[in-house]
């Protein structure tokens, strides 16, 4: 199943293009992927000569945007960024802009042409992908060449492989349920929850200066790991994400204890859509329905 | 809350107990029967359990879960509901041991406000005696460096109460990977370090070794179940060569010399290599969680209603902002690289200064769980070699554009 070793075309280019950016002074650090002790990993590039460190291949999962959060003071520290994203990554790219928490002259995006990733980073070598091991979220992909670049790199790629169970059968799975065994299911799910917020912390688009789970007068949710307290933390998690989410699976990815949490999301990304027709894409103007305001609006209330 | 035992030296207990180890065999199934005497007794056996999160609640919801891989099991120490759930094959419990001894939140005190008055309540708490068997040694080593800290300035009643109720058996670890460290900080995969005792497999059963006087008790209490066919030449023999072998696999993912990486982390708090530790890193906290040695928490009041409410202690992290966010908005900690040293300060400094040892078994969670790639091993190896050789390191990145610690 595992023959080939796809290291994405356009890694020379990659790395030419990071070279001379930092060589003319565009940019201060490129932000992209290289070989860990194990897999692969984020790495800041701030020398020219280390621009040849740079790789991309299907073990590049990392949505790196989250670094452009307004929350990395570290990051921003180092000076102007040039970012290695994916099409899923420049969704959250757009997402920023949308949101006004980037300016687009604060980063300079190189785009690599993306056929899809696996499901997990932390392996010695780059696998070809497969039903069983490509990240479920890659089927489907309508940005594998993101439009919101400055500079694109890489071949046209193809469609990645359809997951053993896609995402949407998940969810559908679990809508065929009962409400009591749905809710079963999730309540032991969101009993593991240990409250680290290693979801909120690495997702791109958790950009509140104060979380509301920081906020004690009043106490909105109970900090405390107890059931309620994490139906309280998820849940709410979940709907400030509705509408926002590019579906880049860091949450679920970062989440020690494995709570499926791509399947909360998918379910808000399919209400999203058929209540106000909408799809989260790498175009900054495509404004998003939490943060739009229409005359025409069909939610009576709200007028 | 306790019933006034002197519950901190049997906590400490364990080193402070003589004579020489009791060594016993005992097979798969004389195992199994004594856990189910355990169970019988009314006593809780702890052990790591494997669940498929995909069988659960309903077939149809487990599909709904299914990931190919690991993903769909989840390890962890868990109290058993019968012998036969019992799995020495298994892995590295997710989250370490510690969950057992200071749970992810407890509630130490209730309270009703009654016009002005203030009415506390005490949570009752019993410390039923258990048994944890199978514990991984990184874990259980982990239980005996936090009892300094536990019984420092304050002594920790809830803590000390659960560690004097407690036996713990360990395995000698059988799963052994490219981020596990042990005998680089002190310990090893057959130690019995915050342990009463240690199973090594054999053929055919298990080597039994009891350390403690609370191991040689639930030795004579079990004796029905050993045998003490232990020959040297060949059971004890083929023990003591796994547990060799286990060593000698550890030390080869890392050799650092504690003492200078103590010393050194000490005297160069502003050096670059610690002052950009942790550029990758997402300031999550996930590696705290999982740490069998990291012991802060929060104390906070849960409102449950109007006017009463539940005063718990939770975990709480050092990789978040909140964990020294002054009253007035001051930050001393105002950014993750700064927060990462902290983490690395206290425990191969600050912490081996105080109590005479490190903060940290090797058991390789942190690195594991984390998906940017900040890697202990390759850090500590960074720091020692700085240490051993300070010129090189003092020649790394200017520190207005910081590199990774290493790449």
């Amino acid at each position: 199943m595992t023959e080939a070793a796809p290291v994405y075309t356009g890694v020379d280019d990659l790395r030419r293009i990071a070279r001379e950016l930092l060589e003319a002074g565009d940019v201060r650090v490129i932000i992209g992927y290289e070989n860990a002790r194990v897999g692969a990993r984020p790495v800041f590039v701030t020398d020219p000569a280390d621009a040849d460190k740079l790789i991309f291949d299907t073990r590049c999962v990392h949505n790196l945007v989250t670094y452009l959060n307004p929350r990395r003071d570290h990051v921003a520290e180092l000076g102007k960024i040039g970012l290695v994203v994916k099409g899923c990554d420049a969704k959250a790219v757009a997402g920023l802009l949308r949101e006004s928490q980037l300016k687009r002259d604060d980063v300079v995006l190189i785009g690599v042409r993306c056929g899809g990733v696996l499901e997990a980073s932390e392996l010695p070598a780059a696998l070809a992908l497969t039903p069983e091991n490509v990240a479920p979220r890659c089927y489907g992909c309508d940005n594998r060449e993101p439009t919101l670049t400055d500079h694109l790199v890489g071949e046209p790629q193809p469609e990645p492989p359809r997951p053993v169970m896609t995402i949407d059968e998940r969810v559908a799975a679990l809508d065929g349920l009962p409400a009591e065994e749905r809710w079963a299911f999730w309540t032991e799910q969101f009993s593991k929850c240990v409250r680290c917020y290693a979801c909120r912390q690495v997702c791109p688009l958790c950009v509140c200066e104060q979380c509301i789970v920081e906020k004690t007068q009043p106490q909105w949710i109970e900090p405390s790991a107890h059931p309620r307290g994490n139906v309280s933390w998820n849940v709410t998690r979940a709907l400030h994400l509705a509408g926002r989410c590019v579906d880049c699976g860091e949450c679920e990815r970062f989440c020690p204890v494995g709570i499926p949490l791509s399947l909360v999301n998918r379910k808000l990304q399919q209400i999203v859509a058929e209540r106000y027709d909408y799809k989260v894409s790498d175009d900054p103007e495509n404004v998003a329905p939490i943060g739009d305001y229409r005359l025409d609006d069909q939610q009576e209330f709200i007028k | 809350m306790t019933d006034g035992t002197d519950t901190t030296s049997a906590a400490r207990g364990t080193a402070a107990s003589s004579g020489p180890p009791e060594r016993y065999f005992l097979s798969e199934a004389d195992l199994r029967s004594l856990v189910g005497d355990l169970l019988g007794a009314g006593t809780e056996v702890i052990a790591p359990l494997a669940t498929d999160v995909c069988q659960s609640p309903s077939a149809v919801a487990a599909s709904a879960c299914t990931l190919p891989g690991a993903a769909a099991v989840d390890i962890d120490y868990r109290p058993l509901a019968g012998a036969d759930e019992l799995d020495l094959s298994r892995g590295l419990p997710q989250l370490s041991l510690k969950e057992h001894f200071l749970p992810e939140h407890e509630a130490l005190c209730r309270w009703k406000q009654k016009g002005t008055t203030v009415e506390v309540e005490d949570v009752p708490v019993e410390f039923a005696p258990r048994v944890v068997l199978a514990a991984k040694p990184c874990d259980s080593a982990a239980l005996a460096v936090v009892d300094q800290v536990m019984n420092w300035d304050y002594q920790d009643e809830l803590w000390n109460g659960r560690r004097a109720a407690t036996t713990i058996i360990n395995l000698a670890c059988p799963v052994i990977d490219e981020s596990c460290f042990c005998t680089a900080v002190g310990t090893a995969p057959d130690d019995t370090k915050g342990a009463d005792g240690l199973l090594t497999p054999v053929d055919g059963g298990y080597v039994l070794e009891v350390t403690t006087d609370k191991g040689r008790a639930f030795a004579a209490a079990h004796a029905a179940r050993l045998s003490d066919d232990v020959p040297a030449d060949t059971r004890g023999r083929q023990a003591a060569d796994e547990r060799a072998a286990a060593r000698a696999r550890v030390a080869a993912n890392l050799e650092i010399d504690a003492a200078s990486v103590r010393d050194w982390i000490g005297t160069h708090f502003e050096d670059p290599l610690l002052a950009s530790i942790a550029i990758r890193c997402n300031g999550c906290g996930a590696c705290t969680s999982v740490c069998p040695t990291c012991h802060c928490f929060d104390i906070i009041d849960e409102e449950e209603g109007v006017g009463r409410g539940t005063r718990r202690r939770c975990w709480d992290t050092c990789q978040a902002p909140t964990f020294t966010l002054h009253a007035s908005g001051h930050n001393p900690r105002d950014d993750q690289n700064v927060r990462y040293r902290q983490r690395i300060n206290h425990k191969y400094s600050i912490y081996p200064l105080k109590f005479g040892e490190v903060l940290c078994t090797g058991c390789g969670r942190c690195t594991r769980v984390c998906h940017a790639g900040q890697d202990i091993v390759e850090i500590l190896q960074a720091i020692d070699i700085a240490a051993r050789r300070p010129g090189e390191a003092a020649a790394e990145p200017a520190p207005d554009a910081p590199e990774p610690v290493t790449s």
